[in-house]
């Protein structure tokens, strides 16, 4: 039990902050400036909030203990949940994600991320093989690619960069040398590499080349330059294998101005929207992107831009500002922990928070692709509400917990 | 452990640089956008929740010389379906109802014209009253059902006035490119044709706009607050010389047996256009609604040419007409005078190795030139063509207003040919064609081709004085302030004749009518004289063309009328009786000298 006065509040706080703004937020995205109310967005929001902040309470009181053993059960199900989902899972917008259990849409892309952070957590933490050993990189890989690859093909290309982003920032966490990372993402230049062949042979020469300076294990190199080899040689089939959609993406990603009317014109209306509130902002429910609905997907994804619109670049800085201290105090968080496992369940936290902060405020204006990435604690949704609040949880519990073992 | 410590510290400090880095990037981003481009997104935010309305003023009327109504404009009902509001199983049976169709039909006409849930999707456009009354008293009864009212062009004269009112349309996207600075708009209407053409940007008025806000799906959400509605300003009314009386006599007696031809009426001493009737004719409210294809593709392919605008347009030989050119030209250059007599007429005469026929078998003997024109004697006038030349000829026949445009307002109006060395040298080749072509054009016959309006304002000339005005059909503009602005006439050209040959000339054209042996000595009427010629205008395709141009009073003329009757044969059987009935028409009814002679007409019927 943590007596309230070891909570770590001003996390709290700033985590609470977002939520209410994101309630007061999604009132604006669904008003209706003729009947001069909004959806039941809202208030379904600010109940996840409460059974949120309940959970939270529930969670920070769980023994460490009992978070570390069960880390592969939860695996266990979420993976389970996520082949269901793929069969069962109901659609709004082509992509099957979400689980109808009564009143709950539950996002089993959320449990995943949470069930993952924990499992990596544990295996990074106990495993004895040195970070560059490859047995302890491929058994990881597998813990995190198994559900990564499951989300992915819901298709949830967003949710699954989270996954690998959180997977690769494990491993630099737990001591991997950097210049392995390289190593590691080396077959995906290569697949980039690959569309013209003198680009290909430029880049394995290099490639080569830098195995020799570096010199890793004989096993690693030779599973580097086979898998550069085979990403190179499928390239073509890989883009083919692409949905149309994702495709699209890339490309709207590349050139914004390409397709106005489908893809491209989330991007511009976002970016009219965010352009359009200057410095202070058209005013609360007083943004004309938002309330006259040219903005898509405002209550979930483009959420900030809302908020971009309505209160302007001082509204944007505060909301940045509190992102920044909030990962800022998850690094330190994780900095202070003694025990390997808290101190990876903290970092890997803070490294969800921060991808999907960036990612999501990113798009809003074309600095990042479009990846459906919800906007922590802001976008609509319960269960990616409850799990940011988790991740919150996590992070009050490493911090509690900071001098155990 | 404790080297653990040491390598998380830099790699902590790493994760903070990149979260300084993303901050920086983010804020950087967001101050790019929301202060540097702020003004260009508050521009594109601002065109997107606006939609700009033309509001379509009210286009001018048009008034004959009496003020009757030639164009004018009516309500016209368009039913929509607004997709938002619709009770499929309700509103759609109510529509079918309503208009007579299928409600089926109106569900999938609802679905074909959807552009967004809010925006209304036209079901049936040009509606009466009667139906949208009924929207209007029980507006629940019809869900979802909306309807817009919009301005027709409406001709409620009979059909013959296609000929000069012409029509509108919408703008297409050729003549927005030709004419950019006319305040085009696409879908807007314009006139196509005929003085709606010539006087478009007088009676279309200047368009106004209308702010208003409206959301992504087209939903209207109120006035948009931060722009005032501009108001339109009415076109003008216009007022024309046609006397619309006069227009429907000539139709109502035109030989309907006759399918083609023209008639041009007007007033010599100013040009004002009294008539201009082309035959066939069309209706021009066709064309104020969208026109099925097929009844398109038959206008377009009636041999009859409906759309031809004959008094301008069409060209034909004028036959013995342009006797009183050659004439005019041979009494100015002395070779003739009224006395001169030539050779005899035998019903032809040898010219080089071929004979020339006169139309009177029988000949005409021995003729001075005011007795050749009488009996349009062609013998007599070859003689003349002959000593003339092609040159004289062709000098005088320019002067006299022919191989030109007379400069009418509206557009379409043909040059016409009167041919010189250089043309007959382009047609046939130098020196491979006879002098003796003269004697053709002379006749009115060979190349030489007029419009009935070329002809209407020579004899006009020589009704008047030799003083050509320009022919023109507007008198007056009224704009909408209420100042009113007069068209003066304008001089066109002045014949180049002496008074003297044109007092023979009309010494000439009185004969023709009320001498003994003229050819159209049938319109003699005793109240007042009638001069004027016959004329027939030989037709390779078929039967002569008839002419007849005439003016009267002889001494003080008022009205001269040029008709042709295609394929009517002979001028004086087939034009010249309706060109009489014409001319006493006006007679009786303009000038109060003959108004009494009406009476006498309405007093001899029971």
């Amino acid at each position: 039990m943590i007596a309230l006065r070891h909570i770590n509040l001003r996390l709290v706080a700033a985590a609470l902050f977002l939520s209410l703004l994101g309630v007061m937020l999604i009132y604006s995205a669904r008003y209706d400036a003729i009947s001069g109310s909004s959806s039941t967005h809202f208030a379904r929001q600010f109940l996840w909030l409460l059974m949120a902040l309940g959970l939270f309470y529930a969670f920070i009181n769980t023994p460490l203990r009992l978070i570390d053993f069960s880390a592969y059960p939860l695996l266990g199900i979420s993976v389970i949940l996520l082949i269901v989902v793929l069969f069962f899972g109901y659609s709004k917008t082509g992509a099957a994600r979400a689980l109808a259990l009564g009143p709950l849409n539950l996002t089993p892309s959320d449990v995943g991320k949470i069930a993952v952070l924990i499992a990596l957590s544990r295996f990074l933490a106990y495993t004895k093989r040195p970070p560059e050993s490859i047995w302890r990189l491929a058994i990881s890989g597998l813990l995190v690619g198994i559900p990564a690859i499951l989300v992915m093909r819901q298709p949830d290309l967003g949710s699954s960069l989270v996954f690998v982003a959180l997977l690769f920032s494990m491993w630099y966490w737990s001591g991997l040398n950097p210049l392995y990372l390289l190593l590691i993402i080396s077959p995906l230049v290569s697949l980039l590499a690959a569309f013209h062949w003198v680009t290909w042979v430029i880049y394995l020469t290099l490639l080569v080349l830098f195995l020799l300076f570096l010199r890793p294990g004989l096993l690693f190199g030779i599973v580097t330059v086979v898998a550069n080899l085979a990403f190179g040689i499928i390239t073509p089939f890989f883009w083919n294998s692409l949905a149309e959609y994702q495709k699209l993406r890339i490309l709207i990603f590349l050139d914004p101005g390409r397709d106005p009317n489908k893809a491209g014109y989330q991007i511009i209306q976002s970016k009219i929207a965010v352009g359009s509130g200057g410095i202070i902002g058209k005013g609360y429910l007083g943004g004309s992107q938002s309330q006259l609905e040219f903005l898509p997907e405002r209550h979930t994804d483009f959420i900030f831009s809302v908020l971009a619109e309505e209160f302007g670049f001082i509204g944007a800085m505060v909301v940045v500002g509190v992102f920044a201290y909030i990962i800022y105090k998850g690094i330190n968080i994780a900095l202070r922990c003694r025990s390997k496992f808290t101190s990876n369940l903290a970092w890997g936290a803070t490294t969800i928070i921060f991808f999907q902060f960036f990612i999501n405020i990113g798009m809003t204006f074309g600095l990042t692709p479009v990846t459906g990435v919800p906007l922590p604690f802001l976008s609509y949704g319960g269960t990616s509400l409850i799990f940011f609040w988790s991740l919150i949880g996590l992070l009050v519990l490493a911090d509690y917990y900071w001098t155990e073992y | 452990m404790q080297t653990h410590r040491v390598d998380r510290d830099l790699r902590a400090k790493i994760g903070m640089g990149l979260l300084g880095l993303a901050v920086v990037a983010l804020l950087i981003g967001l101050f790019y956008h929301q202060i540097i481009l702020h003004n260009d997104y508050e521009v594109q935010s601002e065109s997107n929740r606006i939609r700009v309305q033309p509001i379509i003023p009210k286009r001018g009327v048009i008034y004959d010389r009496h003020y009757k109504i030639i164009a004018d404009n009516m309500l016209s009902f368009t039913v929509s379906v607004v997709p938002f509001e619709v009770k499929k199983d309700i509103t759609y049976k109510k529509l079918g109802e309503l208009l007579g169709m299928d409600p089926a039909a109106v569900q999938k006409k609802a679905k074909a014209n959807f552009a967004s849930e809010f925006i209304p999707s036209p079901i049936k456009r040009g509606l009466g009253i009667e139906e949208v009354s009924l929207l209007e008293e029980q507006g629940d009864a019809y869900p979802g059902i909306t309807y817009s009212v919009e301005s027709v062009r409406r001709y409620p004269v009979d059909a013959s006035v296609e000929s000069f009112i012409g029509y509108i349309g919408e703008v297409s996207p050729e003549e927005i490119a030709a004419d950019p600075d006319k305040g085009y708009r696409p879908g807007m209407l314009v006139g196509k044709k005929g003085i709606e053409k010539a006087y478009d940007q007088l009676l279309r008025g200047i368009e106004g706009t209308n702010y208003i806000e409206v959301s992504a799906r087209g939903k209207i959400i109120g006035p948009y607050r931060g722009k005032d509605r501009v108001a339109p300003v009415p076109g003008a009314d216009l007022n024309l010389a046609i006397d619309l009386d006069l227009q429907r006599f000539i139709v109502e007696n035109f030989d309907t047996n006759r399918c083609c031809g023209a008639v041009v009426a007007m007033d010599p001493r100013n040009g004002e256009i009294l008539a201009l009737v082309s035959f066939p004719g069309m209706d021009p409210n066709i064309f104020s609604r969208p026109i099925p294809t097929e009844l398109w593709q038959g206008i377009i392919g009636d041999s009859l040419h409906p759309l031809m605008n004959r008094p301008i347009a069409a060209l034909y030989t004028p036959g013995s007409t342009a006797k009183l050119l050659t004439a005019g030209a041979a009494l100015e250059t002395g070779k003739i005078t009224e006395n001169t007599y030539l050779r005899p007429c035998y019903g032809g005469m040898q010219f080089g190795n071929r004979f020339f026929r006169c139309w009177e078998e029988r000949g005409h003997g021995r003729l001075n030139m005011l007795h050749a024109i009488e009996h349009s004697c062609n013998v007599y006038f070859y003689q003349v063509g002959q000593m003339l030349g092609v040159d004289t000829w062709h000098d005088y026949a320019t002067k006299c207003g022919f191989g030109r445009k007379t400069g009418l307002e509206i557009v379409g109006e043909f040059d016409g040919i009167a041919p010189s060395t250089a043309y007959l040298d382009r047609l046939y080749g130098k020196k491979r064609w006879s002098p003796l072509l003269a004697i053709n054009f002379a006749i009115g016959q060979g190349e030489f081709s007029v419009t009935p309006l070329q002809l209407a304002q020579f004899y006009c000339g020589l009704a008047n004085n030799g003083l050509v005005y320009k022919p023109h059909l507007l008198r007056e503009i009224r704009h909408p302030d209420g100042s009113v602005v007069r068209v003066a006439p304008q001089l066109s050209f002045k014949l180049p004749f002496s008074q003297p040959t044109l007092a023979k000339l009309n010494e000439a054209l009185k004969l023709v009518v009320q001498g003994d042996g003229g050819t159209a000595r049938g319109r003699r009427q005793k109240e007042y004289n009638i001069s004027g010629k016959t004329g027939t205008a030989q037709n390779p395709h078929g039967n002569d063309h008839a002419w007849f141009v005439a003016f009267a009073p002889s001494e003080d003329p008022r009205i001269c009328v040029t008709a042709i009757v295609e394929n009517g044969g002979h001028g004086s059987e087939a034009a010249a009786p309706i060109v009489g009935k014409i001319i006493h028409h006006f007679l009786i009814n303009n000038v109060p000298q003959f108004a009494h002679l009406k009476k006498e007409v309405a007093s001899t019927r029971p």
